[in-house]
This record gives structure tokens, C-alpha cells and sequence, in this order.
């Protein structure tokens, strides 16, 4: 029976070659080189039409033919989609010439026998082409094409002085919960997600997954996924969720094992670990082994430590929304301070101290990611913001240089992980 | 209007979600909810307005769900298939889902309930899959599958049980309250506020007034109400125009005469007028059952324009006309409706009995695929259901169009659906169809 089924819900957009018209004998000749590159104008011009017209304007043009049947038409056309004045020009150009080619010759509409009233529309998954022709005084007759509506992505950036550099690392549906680059060259890296960890590779200009690691958890895993993966000398990497740890084995052929846990995250290469809420979506406060006298700081969704000469500042974003400090003898909040929930510490080369990378909400569907220093114990600004074209939904340092950041692109709805680090000036 | 739409198209845009800074969601608390409807039980078939159906999808899940382009997603069933002809489907059932009173959900408990709510179709389980076998092709089963009808459930000593994010505590019929817990085995994760408050029975300046008085966090805007309640310390979202204002005729047409007659009346009644002043231009007057976002071809059908420019009846003809009496913008509608009929030489009287003629209604869009938006349309106003032979948009076109040659409606306009919320709630979705999606709901100290 199974081979009966076929699977649903991909639309597939059917491509055709573009065809060219025989040469125009009543034009003029221009040289043969200034021929060479109008013709790879027109030539790109046509391949980027074809792609996306050249389908739904063959179906309305033989629906058009079938309707009127050779003769004079008019043609009015009338566009409220989202389909640039351009190409809306475009279309009508190739409807004639493609109308022409079966016998329908476009012309005034006093001279015409039918007039054809083309309103270029669009729904939530298509373009949708209305043609209404009206020939004489019978009722007119409405005909329909769709083909399924493009995305569009955008995304922005700023200018030095120091400026964040971000690198595309993996983009996928699912929730990225955290990136470990394992190698550079060829890229290759492992993604925690919040069903699988996968080792992925990129090729041929294209992400692949190598392998995929199932997570299992005997609970469920509570929302606002969230989770970080480390390399490990003596075996390949952990992974710590919610109420759960994965570590690599070391076997013949890379495998994993999840085991239920409460043992602390590791915060930074600082040694210190901090609880996570096996049921919840932050660090509880409880510090191993601690900041000097601290043992505990208030609950937190994410912490960056800078080191100075006798001790780390470290720096929370609490759930209260407020920035805490802790140097190990004395708690302080930066009540001034209005940042996200994530912040991460990165250490570039041209600077003596470690900089923090921290989160801020430019809109309702996009965040940024600014860097700052502390100079004492308040923060500046030394950086424009990068935007992004989302949400934020993690920020992790990855120890030096690096952090990686994740959002979920609000214009494809994917989830996308960036590595970030910071240019000086040039 | 311009201003007004660009207020509405950035309201729309918000819509998206309602987070206002970079701040992860926080735990707990309780969000308190006003609707409109009122309701004798909490379960899929007491009630389809936007609000009452939100609410169910919290506690009552499907196997599949629509996205806000109206595309499938997996819910209980993690795929399907379905073989050529339309005819026979078979869904994948999620693993690790457990009803609220703990018994995991299996493809049987899923098959029997989808059984008793389609007759029609052959439901059995296979293991753990589900397989739904139909008498005739249906092209857009999955879609239909994402209807609150098509839940899931089971029943434990008389209660209706699901599996959703929140399970009902409690459904105080006399006092239209319901109570909603946060499910904390559930299978996506626990929610994050811990319950949910909801008043029931609620006109719209009452809901207002409770948002106003500190005493609701979540309400549902009137159209003509979403503009003015813009103010204070709240956000109001508006959906794209959703709900269906329309002249249903209780009786199908007797002769030419009538069918001309009923013709007459369409194309005499102003709805840009009616849109403009009665509906504060909340909405886009519209001859067709769809609204042009999810077909791209509505305009095709003209809206009334007047009378004065239109040839009148042919000769006089009296017919009676009811509203909804709870709805005073419908009866303002309906003063209006008058006039322009009477300026075309029809007589409309206005009658609270159940026997009349023709009814003002409004129909809220159930689902965001137009295929079984027009399927659910047409239920709700028992005419014939609409034929699809495949899912191209010409069919989608030729079903409507035999939809509304029957001459029993007469669409009006399509109105947006507003919803308010005070500044704290974080993470409610406004979808296209005026349905919210609030599972990921939070809330945050409030800022003065």
C-alpha cells in the first residue's frame, strides 16, 4: 500500500527554457561587439523573466486563445500585487508577443472584437492573474492563473569603527540552540537543535547534514528552547539541556548518549558553571564554584565574564531586566542599563579587554547586537549595531575571538546562526 | 482612509507578535480573557467565532495546523501521505503526547475521534498510523483537518479531554467562566503563564471597560471600535479583513423574478457607505464570499454601489429582515440597509421572529486555506457543499462563483478583527483570519 502515497505539501515551480525569437530583419546592424553585449544583457534579462513569468504567461495566453480564438483584442492590464511596475511592463510585453504568435493581435480597443482586462493580484501563497474578457455584449468571462509567491530576505548592516563581522554559519526551520565550528576549512560544524544534534558540512555551496544524532528525553523539554554544546578534549563534544546532558561516545562511528542531569553549565572558559532550571528557561542563580566570595547571583538568562588583573567582572541580564554586576565582593545593578536578555563576551585581537556583545529589541520583529566596554562599571558603546533581520534567540560566546549568535529570520521564518567577531577599524 | 489603513496596516504589521524588547519570556502569572461569545460547553462544536476558537485550540489540538499563509504544519501527526486520487490518506501520530488525564494519545484514540466527527469517511488505525479513506477525491482533507471540529479527544467519565498546552479546570456554564491550567507534560513544553481566566458573554464595550478597569488583559475589538481604542496603555491588533457581513436569504429563489429582485437588492445597497460610516472603515466592501487576500480574485465581483445609480425593482416587494438583537452596530447596519433598499423600491421590515425572510450576519473566516473557508462558509449557511476537483485557483473561482449563483447571500462587506491587549502581554499572534494563537503567551511587569 505504502508505495501508493506520495508525500504532500512541497509546491514545486515548474521551470522552462527560455526560447528566442529568429532574428528581426528590418533592424539596423550595430557592431559585432556592441551585438555581443546586448545580447548577454538580453540574455540575462530573459533567464531572470523566464524563471518567474514565463510559466503562468504560456497558461494565461493559451486560456486567452481558447476563450477569444484568433482575432483583434484589447488589452488593459491593471496590477495590485506586489509585483514591481517593471516586471508588471515585462508581463505585458510577453503576453503580446506570446498572444501574437497564436493569431491574437493586441490593438485599440474601438478596433477590437474582445477586450481583455488583465488585473495582476496575488493571495497569500500565490501571484493570481484575473484575466475578464469581454467580447460584445455577452457576459464576460473571468479566467484564472496562479503561481506561487517568491520570498524575499533583507537584511542590513553598519560601518566601522569597530565594526561586528558576521558570518553565515547554518540556516535551518528548526531551532538552532547552539553552534561548535569543528573545523574551518572545509566548514564544518555541530548544531545542537532541540530534537537532534547534527553534524553538518558545507559543500557544492550548500549545507549538508552528515549525521544526525536523536535527542531523547524521558520529559518533555520546555519551551524557549535553549541549550549550549562544547568540544571536548577526551571525547568530541557535550551537550546540556534543560534537565538533560548528551555527550558523544567514543565508538567506531560517532554516537551520543542522553542521560537525565542537574549538573551545572559551564558559563565561559572561566571554570565557573552556573544551575539551569531542569523546567524553565533560565540559569537559577547558584554558581559553581563561585565569583570569589559569591556563590549565588540572581536568575539569569545568560552572563559574560571580562577579566581584569585581579578578578573577572562578571555581568548578568536578569529576569528582572536589569544588568547585575558581581567582582567577586560586591553585587550591583545597572539600572540604566536597557539591554536584552543575552549577552556574550568576545576578546579581539586589538583590544586589550574583553568586549561584550549584548541584544536589544529594534522593532517588534527585529533585534540588534552592539558591542560595548567597560571601561569601570558602566557600559559604552563601541560599536554600531548590527541588525538583524529577526529575533534574537541565542547569543553564546565560544571562547576568545567568537560568539555565535542565532535569530529566526522573520521574512523566511528560518532559524539562522551567525558567527561573530569584531574588525578594528579597518 | 489612507490615514486609517496606514494605521491599520501598522497595527497589522504588530500583529505579528507583541514582544516589545530583546527579553526572553518570563514564567507565570495568569492572563485574564473577555469574548464575545457566549457558550453552554467548552468543546469544538459550541462555537466558531475567533475568540471561542482560540481559546479551544489551547486545550483541543488537531493533527495538522494552518500557518498564517494558510500552508499545513504538523501538529499531532508529524506527516502524512496521501495516494493518488485524493481518496485515501494516511497520517504519522506523534509520539510522546498524553491527554491530560495521562493516557498517551495512539492512532486509535485519534482514529475514533476522528470518526465521530466525519461519518462520511472511513477512519481506522494501522498501527501508528491513521488512515482516512473518503467516497469522493478531497483535495483539501489536511486543511479540513485543521478545523476545530477535527480535534481530538477523548471523553473520561463525561469529560471532553485533550491534549493541548492548557487543560480545562473548569467551564462554569451559568457564569460563562472558564478556567485554564498550563499542562505541564506537554508534549512541546510547558506554557508559560500557569492559567488562563476567561469571561465569556461579554459585549465589546464591556470587554473595554474591564481592560480599563484593570480586570482584563486580553479583549476582543468591534471593527468600528478598533481605531478609537488605540489610546491608553494598551495595543490594539487588527487582522486582515476577515469577517463576513452579508445578506442571507432563509429560502431559496422561487422565480427569474426573484432571483432579479434579489439582484436589485445587491447592487442597491452602498456597503462603501455602510463601510465608511456604520463600520468606520474597518473593512473592504466586497461582492464575493473570500476576501481578496486569500483568493486574488474577489474584486471581480462588484460591490453594491447605491441605488441611484442602478435601475430599481421591477415592482414592489416586501420582505422581512432580522439581526442579531445583542448586536447594535448590526441594527445601525440594518437601518441603513433599509434606506437603500427602499430607495430601489424594496421594502425591508425589520422583525425579531425566527420565520423571516432575510437575515444580516456575520460569518467569522474559519481557516486561512481558502478551500475549506468556503467549505465551512457554506455549512454555516446550509447551502450546498462547494465541489473542488483539484486545488487550482480556477476551481477555487468556479466553486464560489456556483456559491453565490444560488442567490441565497449577498456579501457585503468583509470586516477586520480587533483585538486589545495591555502593554505586559508579550507573544499573542493576530493571525490573517482573526483567530490568535496566545500558547506562547508571557507576561511582564507592567510599565507605568
Amino acid at each position: 500500500m505504502g508505495n501508493g502515497f506520495s508525500d504532500v505539501g512541497t509546491v514545486q515551480t515548474q521551470m522552462q527554457t527560455p526560447v528566442y525569437n529568429s532574428p528581426n530583419l528590418e533592424m539596423t546592424r550595430p557592431s559585432l561587439r556592441l551585438r555581443w553585449a546586448w545580447s548577454l544583457c538580453l540574455l540575462f534579462s530573459q533567464l531572470s523573466f523566464a524563471t518567474d513569468w514565463q510559466a503562468p504567461i504560456a497558461q494565461l495566453s493559451a486560456k486567452i486563445i481558447a476563450a477569444t480564438g484568433p482575432g483583434v483584442v484589447a488589452l488593459e492590464i491593471n496590477n495590485r500585487s506586489s509585483i514591481s511596475s517593471a516586471d508588471a511592463e515585462e508581463i505585458r510585453r510577453e503576453l503580446v508577443s506570446s498572444l501574437s504568435t497564436s493569431g491574437v493581435r493586441v490593438w485599440q480597443p474601438d478596433q477590437a472584437a474582445a477586450t481583455i482586462k488583465l488585473t495582476l493580484s496575488e493571495n497569500l501563497r500565490e501571484y493570481v492573474w484575473v484575466a475578464e474578457i469581454q467580447a460584445g455584449a455577452s457576459d464576460s468571462k473571468v479566467i484564472l492563473v496562479s503561481t506561487p509567491r517568491t520570498t524575499f530576505t533583507a537584511a542590513a548592516s553598519n560601518a566601522p569603527p569597530i565594526t561586528i563581522r558576521s558570518t553565515a554559519l547554518v540556516s535551518q526551520p528548526d531551532p538552532i540552540l547552539d553552534v561548535a565550528i569543528l573545523e574551518n576549512n572545509p566548514p564544518r560544524v555541530i548544531v545542537l537543535g532541540r530534537d537532534a544534534v547534527t553534524i553538518q558540512e558545507f559543500a557544492n555551496q550548500h549545507w549538508s547534514v552528515i549525521q544526525s544524532l536523536p535527542i531523547t528525553s524521558p520529559m518533555p523539554l520546555p519551551r524557549d528552547d535553549r541549550g549550549r554544546i562544547f568540544l571536548r578534549k577526551d571525547r568530541l563534544f557535550d551537550a546540556y539541556l534543560p534537565g538533560l546532558i548528551c555527550q558523544s561516545t567514543n565508538s567506531s562511528r560517532l554516537a551520543m548518549s542522553c542521560s537525565p542531569s542537574e549538573d551545572p553549565w559551564p558559563l565561559q572558559t572561566q571554570g565557573i558553571s552556573a544551575f539551569f532550571s531542569p523546567t524553565r528557561n533560565f540559569f537559577t542563580g547558584a554558581l559553581v564554584p563561585g565569583i570569589g566570595k559569591q556563590n549565588s547571583a540572581p536568575p539569569f538568562y545568560s552572563a559574560a565574564a571580562i577579566p581584569r588583573a585581579n578578578y573577572s567582572l562578571w555581568i548578568f541580564a536578569g529576569l528582572d531586566g536589569q544588568v547585575h554586576l558581581l567582582d567577586g565582593i560586591n553585587q550591583q545593578v545597572l539600572s540604566r542599563v536597557h539591554w536584552g536578555s543575552d549577552v556574550a563576551a568576545v576578546h579581539p585581537k586589538c583590544r586589550p579587554d574583553s568586549l561584550i556583545l549584548a541584544d536589544a529589541a529594534d522593532s517588534e520583529s527585529s533585534d540588534s547586537i552592539q558591542a560595548f566596554e567597560f571601561a569601570d562599571r558602566e557600559p559604552a558603546p563601541v560599536s554600531p549595531k548590527l541588525n538583524l533581520n529577526g529575533k534574537v534567540t541565542a547569543l553564546w560566546s565560544t571562547g576568545g575571538e567568537n560568539a555565535v549568535v542565532v535569530y529566526k529570520n522573520s521574512s523566511s521564518g528560518d532559524y539562522e546562526a551567525l558567527q561573530l567577531n569584531l574588525d578594528c577599524g579597518h | 482612509m489612507k490615514r486609517f489603513n496606514s494605521i491599520l496596516i501598522a497595527a497589522i504589521s504588530l500583529a505579528a507578535i507583541s514582544a516589545s524588547s530583546a527579553t526572553r519570556p518570563h514564567y507565570g502569572g495568569t492572563l485574564r480573557v473577555s469574548i464575545q461569545q457566549s457558550a453552554q460547553s467548552f468543546d469544538p462544536s459550541a462555537g466558531d467565532a475567533p475568540g471561542f476558537r482560540s481559546l479551544l485550540q489551547l486545550a483541543y489540538e488537531t493533527l495538522v495546523k494552518l500557518d498564517d499563509r494558510g500552508r499545513p504544519q504538523p501538529l499531532l501527526a508529524t506527516s502524512w501521505q496521501v495516494e493518488p486520487g485524493n481518496q485515501r490518506w494516511r497520517f504519522h501520530i506523534r509520539n510522546g503526547v498524553i491527554f491530560s488525564d495521562g493516557i498517551p494519545l495512539d492512532a486509535s484514540i485519534a482514529a475514533a475521534s476522528l470518526r465521530a466527527a466525519n461519518p462520511d469517511w472511513k477512519v481506522f488505525a494501522l498501527g501508528d498510523l491513521v488512515m482516512i479513506e473518503t467516497s469522493v477525491p478531497m483535495v483539501n482533507l489536511v486543511a479540513e483537518l485543521a478545523l476545530p471540529r477535527n480535534s481530538i479527544s477523548r471523553r473520561n467519565q463525561g469529560t471532553l479531554l485533550g491534549t493541548g498546552p492548557f487543560t480545562v479546570a473548569q467551564f462554569d456554564a451559568a457564569k460563562q467562566h472558564l478556567t485554564l491550567q498550563a499542562n505541564d507534560q506537554y508534549w512541546a513544553g510547558r506554557p508559560y503563564i500557569d492559567s488562563i481566566e476567561a469571561d465569556f458573554g461579554k459585549n465589546d464595550r464591556d470587554q473595554l471597560m474591564l481592560m480599563d478597569l484593570g480586570k482584563s488583559d486580553l479583549v476582543e475589538v468591534a471593527p468600528e471600535d478598533i481605531r478609537r481604542a488605540q489610546a491608553g496603555n494598551r495595543v490594539v491588533l487588527a487582522s486582515q479583513p476577515a469577517q463576513l457581513l452579508a445578506l442571507f436569504f432563509t429560502h431559496n429563489p422561487r422565480s427569474q423574478d426573484e432571483i432579479q429582485l434579489r439582484n436589485v437588492l445587491a447592487l442597491s445597497i452602498d456597503s462603501s457607505a455602510l463601510n465608511n460610516v456604520v463600520f468606520q472603515r474597518a473593512g473592504e466592501p466586497s461582492g464575493a464570499l473570500l476576501p481578496n487576500w486569500l483568493t486574488g480574485y474577489a474584486f471581480v465581483y462588484p460591490s453594491g454601489v447605491g441605488a441611484g445609480t442602478r435601475p430599481g425593482a421591477p415592482h414592489p416587494v416586501t420582505w422581512t429582515l432580522s439581526c442579531d438583537a445583542n448586536d447594535p452596530t448590526a441594527r445601525t447596519a440594518a437601518d441603513r440597509i433599509l434606506l437603500n433598499a427602499r430607495d430601489a423600491g424594496i421594502t425591508l421590515q425589520i422583525s425579531n421572529s425566527d420565520n423571516v425572510d432575510v437575515r444580516l450576519v456575520r460569518i467569522p473566516l474559519p481557516s486561512t486555506d481558502p478551500e475549506p473557508a468556503l467549505d465551512e462558509l457554506a455549512r454555516d449557511l446550509q447551502l450546498p457543499p462547494p465541489v473542488f476537483s483539484d486545488s487550482t485557483i480556477a476551481n477555487l473561482y468556479s466553486a464560489e462563483n456556483s456559491l453565490l449563483q444560488s442567490h441565497r447571500v449577498l456579501p457585503l462587506i468583509h470586516l477586520r478583527v480587533g483585538l486589545a491587549l495591555r502593554s505586559n502581554v508579550h507573544g499573542v499572534k493576530l493571525l490573517s483570519d482573526g483567530s490568535w494563537q496566545i500558547d506562547n503567551v508571557w507576561l511582564s511587569a507592567e510599565t507605568p
